[in-house]
């Protein structure tokens, strides 16, 4: 069956490339998976990962992030950049073109530890080309926009490619990249609560409408999203520059109370436990919880900022990623939302990943075993949305509809 | 008992909303952070040294002990300014004469500062409790006594028209007309009075007494001991902050319910 799906998946007209979220959302979705088991198997077994400048933590920290959500973020923005800035949708040659870099980043990177700088630069370049196309395609409608409410996207678009930049920059003169990394995440949650905003007030009041609740509306408003944005950017700089201070604990903790001070836009009633308004409530709970917990690590000097870190990177971004890849991965392929139970099954297996792998920090506990159980559950989490949701991306649609137009979602 | 559900019902919300108060404050250390990286410690400790300080002062008992007295006096001076304030505002309200009387006189009063009323006191009470309070109450009574005025001055006539045309009781006259009027006038002029009487009273203190929070801060002083000082202004300024918003905001809330609000 999967054999027949994927016959033809070179032509033009097959159905992967009719979305730009189709091959973007398939690529996240099986990075999430293939990423995360060699990882398990040098933790737990010594077993070799590519060698790459930095080491494989790095390796991990760039796939993880320049891979799987960058691939699913431009998955996101091929899609929703025509709906919100109006236009036509982006055509299979240019899909596949974005594509295709997005494959050979992979290749040339993972190649690099053997080919040398040489694979390093080809590496760079197709990441940096990836950017710079999604800003070519995007730019020219969200600037079009008369009241231009969407370049927050464009800037974080240009936060990337700075961090990609810098990345390499450093990779390529020998030193230690990882400061990079750590940037990029900053940008990636800022990028998440733009994004979330545009997302939740649909599915908020949509959620709302259907439990029937009368008198209350959702609005995602601006003046406590830009409190957040405002710290975590601080609180990325000042890591950045002045790492491991105190200052920098500071700084996360406003972004930790920033964050808890944003979810007072959600706190409207018992909508906020339906299944899909949870999972989005979720992303900022583990944001908030993640940017406390490295504050309290940085100031009180303890070793749980990588803990908090990964509050972030698998709670936060994670779980997003998730939340947003199979709300929109349905509705832009033409189906209705999903009632069955993986996909919350899915986002708590996720939620459980970052608890696990926030308790590696508590004293005395058996890390390599935390670390190990936190990767298997992801690899669970985004193993059953492949499952599901793999098959969508392949096929063509069954409401006779074309490209990436929604489903009626109010 | 709708109004106790209600009340309660709403502190959660409240207490989550303080999460943004609590972000710009952060903000703030980390501020200071940088100014003491920038600077180092000899002028600016950094808020780790000060808190620690503060911590330990609050487990050996001298803070509670000296802001407890502090708190004494700053009370007792402002419920004398309260008390005479409130009554000679609402008093001179009622008149048009008073009023205009009182005017200068207030100005007078606002214009002197406080540290020109503490050399009087020092002179007429010395180094006792007195020179505190009366400076506290002294710098307090012409916040209170405006406040007071402007809440009977702006009373709305043809709402007392209306309740005199339909001949409402004298007691639903006050306490449905008169009292909510007056007091969200007040009750913003007495938290005012009231961070006025926290100040006043740590400076009349360093001036004056041999004890409080004030004096303290003297003492820190002259050891040249800046962890310590700003370990007091920490806790001064904290204490402050918890009785605002965890006492009188809510209050003050409560008080202005009527008044049409824009949402933030």
């Amino acid at each position: 069956m999967l054999r027949a799906r994927l016959s033809g998946v070179s032509g033009l007209r097959h159905p992967l490339w009719m979305c730009g979220l189709r091959p973007f959302f398939l690529f996240a979705a099986l990075s999430a998976v293939l990423l995360m088991l060699p990882w398990l198997g040098f933790l737990g077994h010594g077993l070799p990962l590519p060698a790459v400048p930095g080491g494989p933590f790095v390796w991990h920290g760039h796939e993880l992030l320049f891979g799987f959500a960058l691939a699913a973020m431009a998955g996101f923005l091929l899609t929703v950049v025509p709906e919100f800035a109006g236009g036509d949708e982006f055509t299979p040659t240019q899909v596949r073109r974005l594509a295709a870099l997005w494959l050979l980043g992979r290749v040339a990177f993972w190649s690099s530890g053997v080919l040398g700088a040489g694979a390093l630069a080809v590496s760079a370049t197709a990441h940096l080309a990836l950017l710079g196309g999604l800003a070519w395609l995007a730019a020219p409608r969200l600037w079009r926009d008369p009241r231009r409410k969407h370049l927050a996207f464009l800037w974080a678009l240009a936060g990337l490619a700075v961090c990609i930049a810098g990345f390499y920059a450093d990779a390529l003169q020998g030193g230690h990249p990882a400061r990079w990394l750590y940037a990029a995440l900053g940008v990636f949650m800022m990028l998440i609560v733009v994004a979330l905003s545009r997302v939740s007030m649909r599915i908020m009041n949509h959620a709302i409408e259907e439990a029937g609740i009368v008198g209350v509306e959702y609005r995602a408003r601006p003046v406590r999203r830009n409190l957040a944005i405002f710290c975590i950017g601080f609180f990325t700089l000042a890591e950045f520059f002045l790492p491991g201070t105190r200052l920098s604990g500071w700084l996360a903790l406003a972004a930790a109370a920033a964050l808890f001070n944003l979810m007072n836009d959600w706190h409207i009633g018992r909508v906020l436990f339906r299944r899909r308004p949870l999972m989005l409530y979720g992303v900022y709970v583990f944001m908030a919880t993640g940017y406390a917990t490295m504050g309290l690590a940085l100031v009180f000097e303890t070793g749980a900022a990588g803990a908090g870190r990964h509050l972030l990177a698998v709670g936060a971004l994670g779980l997003a990623i998730y939340a947003v890849m199979s709300i929109a991965g349905r509705a832009h392929c033409g189906q209705p939302f999903e009632t069955r139970l993986w996909m919350p099954l899915g986002a708590a297996l996720l939620a459980g990943a970052a608890l696990v792998r926030a308790l590696t920090a508590w004293p005395g506990a058996d890390i390599l075993t935390l670390w190990l159980v936190a990767g298997l559950l992801w690899v669970a989490a985004y193993g059953l949305f492949a499952w599901h949701m793999a098959p969508l991306f392949l096929a063509a649609r069954t409401d006779g509809l074309h490209g990436c137009k929604g489903t009626a979602i109010p | 008992m709708s109004f106790l559900y209600r009340w309660f019902a709403g502190i959660p919300a409240y207490l989550w909303s303080g999460w943004g108060a609590l972000a710009s404050l952060f903000l703030l250390v980390a501020g200071w952070e940088a100014v003491s990286l920038a600077y180092g410690p000899l002028v600016l400790p950094d808020p780790a040294a000060a808190f620690d300080r503060l911590f330990a002062l609050i487990d050996s008992g001298a803070a509670g002990t000296e802001l407890a007295l502090t708190a004494r006096r700053a009370m007792t001076g402002l419920a004398l300014a309260i008390l005479v304030g409130s009554l000679l505002g609402l008093l001179a309200g009622l008149s048009l004469t008073a009023s205009m009387l009182a005017r200068p006189i207030v100005t007078v009063l606002l214009g002197t500062p406080p540290i020109a009323w503490l050399v009087l006191a020092m002179l007429w009470f010395g180094a006792s409790d007195g020179t505190p309070i009366f400076t506290v109450f002294v710098a307090c009574l012409p916040v209170i006594f405006i406040g007071a005025l402007a809440g009977t001055r702006t009373l709305d006539h043809h709402l007392k028209d209306v309740a005199t045309v339909f001949r409402l009781p004298w007691r639903m006259k006050l306490v449905d007309l008169y009292l909510p009027h007056v007091v969200s006038y007040l009750f913003p002029a007495w938290i005012n009075a009231l961070g006025n009487a926290w100040r006043v009273v740590v400076m009349a203190e360093l001036l004056s007494s041999a004890d409080g929070v004030g004096a303290s801060l003297a003492v820190a002083r002259s050891q040249l001991d800046m962890d310590a000082a700003l370990a007091w202004i920490a806790a001064v300024v904290l204490t402050l902050l918890a009785v605002e918003y965890l006492l009188l905001e809510p209050i003050k809330r409560e008080v202005e319910r009527w008044r049409p609000v824009e949402h933030v």
